[in-house]
C-alpha cells in the first residue's frame, strides 16, 4: 500500500480507499474493472464445470466398481442401491427426522462452543499471564480423543441431547479459540495507537478495531469448527442415542443395511458442506470491504 | 557410505516385508508334533471376558490343536464378524442368533452351526425397592438400553410383549454400555442387561436388585458359532472340527468351572485383579444358560420364535428359510 506524497495513507484502516483515491482512479477504473471482472469470471466458470463433472465421474466410477467387482450389496452397494434406499427413507420421513435432530445438536454445540471459545480467546489474547496459566489444560483437552471422552459425558450428563451438544462444543472449542487469539493479536500496534489517540473507549476499540481486524481469522476457525461439530454430534450419537444420523448408521450396521449406512454418511457430508458453505457466505458478506481496494488497482 | 547405508535399510525393509507375508489368517503353522495347523481368526463380538471360558479352555487344553486348528481371538464388533464371514473373508465368528436372520435377510450367506447359549441371556434389572418384578411393572418406567439394536433391543421387545406393553408405554433411553452406572446413579428406573453379568456387579456394589430374564418368557436363538455356505460346501470337515473342539471346551467348562476360571485369567487381562467372587458368579450363571441335554444343539422352535419377534419388530419383512439359517449336522453326540 503506497501513501500519497504527503504520506497520508491511500486507504483507511479497514482498507476502504479515501475520497481522493477514488477521484484519481478515473478512466482506469472502467478498464481495471473489466479486466478484473474477466479474471474473476474465468475461475468461477471453470469451477462450475469441473466440480459437478468430478462428482459425476466419481459416481460413475463407483457404479462400475460395484458392477464389475460383483460385490454383494452388504459389502459395496451401488449408487443405484443407495439412491433407492435414499428415496425410501426420505419418503417415509426417517431421514429428515434423524437429520434434523443431528442438525439441532450441531447448531446448539456450535453456538455454545463458539461463544465460550470467543470469550476465552479474547481474554487469553489480552492476558499473556492467563494464557500461560490455561494453555496446558486447553492443549490437554484437545490431546484426549473425543471418542474417549464421549462415554464419560453420556454417563455424567445422560444420554439426551445435552451430552451431544457438549461433545460438539468441545470439539469446536479449540480451533475457534486459537483463531480468536491469533486474530485479536494480529491487530497492528499502530492501529491501537491510532485508537488511543482518538480517545476510543474499550468498547469502541473492540467494536471498531479488534472485531473487524480479527474477523477474517476468526471466521477461518469457524469454518473448521462447523465441520468438526458434525463429527462431534455423530460420535455422541454412536455412544448413546436413539435419534440422529449417527444412530441411523449404527442401526443400519446392526441390520447389515449398508445402503442405508451410505445414505446416512452422504447426508452427513451434505450437512457438513452446507454448514461450511454457510459460514463462507457469512464470511464473504462480513468481509466484503476487504475486496474493495482491488477494484481500484492501478496499472 | 551413504549408498551402503541405504542398501542396508532397503534390504532390511524387504526382509521385514517378506516376514510379514507369513502373517496370513489362513497361515498353516505347526504344532508341537509338526502337524500343520489351520489358523482361524475368530471374532468374539465383545471384549475379552470370562464368559468366553469354553473357548479359552479349548485352546489351553489343546482341543483345537487336536483338531488341527490354531485360534486367534479377535474382539471386534459382532456385526463386523458377521459381515466378514458373510463376505467369506473369515470362516467362523461368535454371534447372537438374531444376527444370523438379519444378515440372511440382506443376503449374507451365514449359517449357524453350533448353539452355545441355550437360554437368551438378556434381561431387565432394577432396584428391589422399585418393585419391578414382572414385565407389566415396566409401564411408565424409564428404561436404559445400550442401543436400539442388537440382542438387548430384541430382548426388551420380548419383555414388553410379555407384559402387553409397547414402546409408547415406557420411556426408553439409549445409554451405551453404561447400564451399571446409569442404574446406580438413578438416571433410569431399570436397565437392559445380560442376566449373568450386570446384576452380580450391582449386588457386589451393595445394591439389591431384581431381574426379569427374557428366557422366562421366550425361547430364542442365542449366541453360537456361525460359518458361511461356502465353507460348508467346500470344507465341511473344517466346520466339523471347529464345532467338535468348541463342544469339548464347553463340556469341560461346565464340568470344571473353577479350572476354567483359572484358565480364563490367562486370556482376560485384568481378570485376576477383579472381584473374584463376582467374576466366578458371572461364569457360573453363564454355565446355567449353556446347559443342554445335547450341547451345541439348536432348537428349531427357538429360531421360529426369533423370526416371529423380528417380523413383529419389522426388522424382517418376510419369513426366511430357517432350514438354511442353522444346522445341527455338525454337532457331535
Amino acid at each position: 500500500m503506497w501513501n500519497y506524497c504527503d504520506n497520508t495513507p491511500r486507504t483507511n484502516p479497514f482498507g476502504v480507499p479515501f475520497l481522493r483515491t477514488l477521484i484519481m482512479a478515473g478512466v482506469n477504473t472502467v478498464r481495471n474493472e473489466k479486466s478484473s471482472t474477466l479474471s474473476i469470471r474465468r475461475p468461477m466458470r471453470l469451477r462450475l464445470i469441473v466440480v459437478p463433472l468430478s462428482v459425476i465421474v466419481a459416481f460413475v466410477g463407483w457404479e462400475m466398481l460395484a458392477r464389475l467387482g460383483d460385490f454383494p450389496t452388504f459389502l459395496l452397494p451401488s449408487p443405484a442401491n443407495v439412491w433407492d434406499k435414499f428415496l425410501q427413507v426420505a419418503g417415509n420421513g426417517v431421514l429428515t427426522r434423524h437429520l434434523l435432530y443431528t442438525l439441532a445438536e450441531v447448531l446448539a454445540g456450535l453456538a455454545l462452543g463458539v461463544s465460550v471459545a470467543t470469550v476465552s480467546g479474547y481474554i487469553l489474547a489480552k492476558s499473556p499471564t492467563v494464557e500461560r496459566l490455561m494453555s496446558p489444560y486447553i492443549v490437554a483437552s484437545q490431546a484426549v480423543p473425543i471418542v474417549a471422552i464421549a462415554p464419560l459425558l453420556v454417563i455424567w450428563f445422560g444420554p439426551g441431547v445435552l451430552s451431544k451438544v457438549l461433545i460438539c462444543a468441545l470439539i469446536v472449542f479449540f480451533p475457534v479459540l486459537v483463531n480468536t487469539i491469533v486474530g485479536v493479536r494480529s491487530v497492528p500496534d499502530e492501529l491501537h495507537d491510532l485508537m488511543r489517540s482518538l480517545n476510543a473507549t474499550r468498547w469502541q476499540n473492540i467494536k471498531l478495531l479488534e472485531v473487524p481486524a480479527a474477523l477474517p481469522v476468526f471466521l477461518g476457525g469457524l469454518r473448521i469448527g462447523a465441520t468438526l461439530a458434525v463429527i462431534g454430534a455423530v460420535v455422541g450419537e454412536f455412544v448413546g442415542a436413539d435419534r440422529g444420523l449417527g444412530f441411523l448408521i449404527n442401526r443400519a450396521r446392526g441390520q447389515y443395511d449398508t445402503a442405508l449406512v451410505f445414505v446416512a454418511i452422504l447426508a452427513l457430508v451434505v450437512l457438513a458442506l452446507s454448514l461450511y458453505g454457510f459460514v463462507t457466505l457469512i464470511e464473504s458478506r462480513l468481509l466484503s470491504w476487504q475486496k474493495r481496494p482491488e477494484r481500484y488497482k492501478y496499472s | 557410505m551413504k549408498r551402503f547405508s541405504m542398501l542396508i535399510v532397503i534390504s532390511f525393509s524387504f526382509l521385514l516385508f517378506a516376514c510379514s507375508l507369513n502373517d496370513n489368517q489362513n497361515q498353516v503353522g505347526t504344532g508341537t508334533t509338526d502337524e500343520p495347523l489351520t489358523k482361524i481368526r475368530l471374532p468374539m463380538g465383545f471384549i475379552p471376558n470370562v464368559q468366553y471360558a469354553p473357548f479359552y479352555v479349548a485352546v489351553e487344553k489343546g482341543f483345537f490343536r487336536d483338531e488341527g486348528l490354531e485360534i486367534d481371538f479377535d474382539y471386534s464388533f459382532e456385526t463386523d464378524g458377521v459381515t466378514l464371514v458373510g463376505a467369506e473373508e473369515l470362516q467362523f465368528a461368535i454371534v447372537s442368533g438374531e444376527q444370523v436372520l438379519l444378515a440372511r435377510a440382506q443376503e449374507l450367506p451365514v449359517v449357524y452351526v453350533m448353539g452355545w447359549w441355550q437360554d437368551y441371556p438378556v434381561g431387565i434389572t432394577a432396584m428391589t425397592e422399585d418393585e419391578i418384578i414382572t414385565p407389566g411393572d415396566l409401564r411408565g418406567k424409564k428404561i436404559g438400553i445400550p442401543g436400539l439394536f442388537g440382542a438387548s433391543y430384541i430382548g426388551l421387545q420380548v419383555l414388553l410383549q410379555a407384559g402387553n406393553l409397547s414402546e409408547e408405554d415406557i420411556v426408553l433411553d439409549s445409554i451405551g454400555f453404561n447400564q451399571v452406572e446409569a442404574l446406580a446413579a438413578g438416571q433410569v428406573d431399570a436397565v437392559v442387561i445380560y442376566v449373568n453379568n450386570e446384576p452380580h456387579q450391582l449386588r457386589s456394589m451393595g445394591y439389591d436388585v431384581t431381574v426379569i430374564p427374557v428366557a422366562d418368557y421366550a425361547q430364542l436363538a442365542s449366541n453360537g458359532i456361525i460359518t458361511n455356505e461356502a465353507t460348508i460346501d467346500q470344507d465341511p470337515g473344517l466346520v466339523r472340527r471347529m464345532v467338535r473342539a468348541a463342544q469339548r471346551g464347553l463340556e469341560y467348562t461346565i464340568r470344571k468351572p473353577e479350572e476354567a476360571f483359572e484358565i480364563s485369567k490367562k486370556y482376560v487381562e485384568g481378570l485376576a485383579e477383579l472381584d473374584q467372587d463376582v467374576q466366578m458368579k458371572v461364569l457360573l450363571t453363564s454355565i446355567a444358560l449353556w446347559q443342554a441335554e445335547r450341547l451345541g444343539y439348536s432348537d428349531p422352535v427357538s429360531w421360529e420364535n426369533m423370526q416371529d419377534v423380528l417380523i413383529d419388530m419389522q426388522l424382517l419383512s418376510v419369513p426366511l428359510d430357517l432350514g438354511k439359517a442353522f444346522t445341527n449336522d455338525f454337532i457331535s453326540d
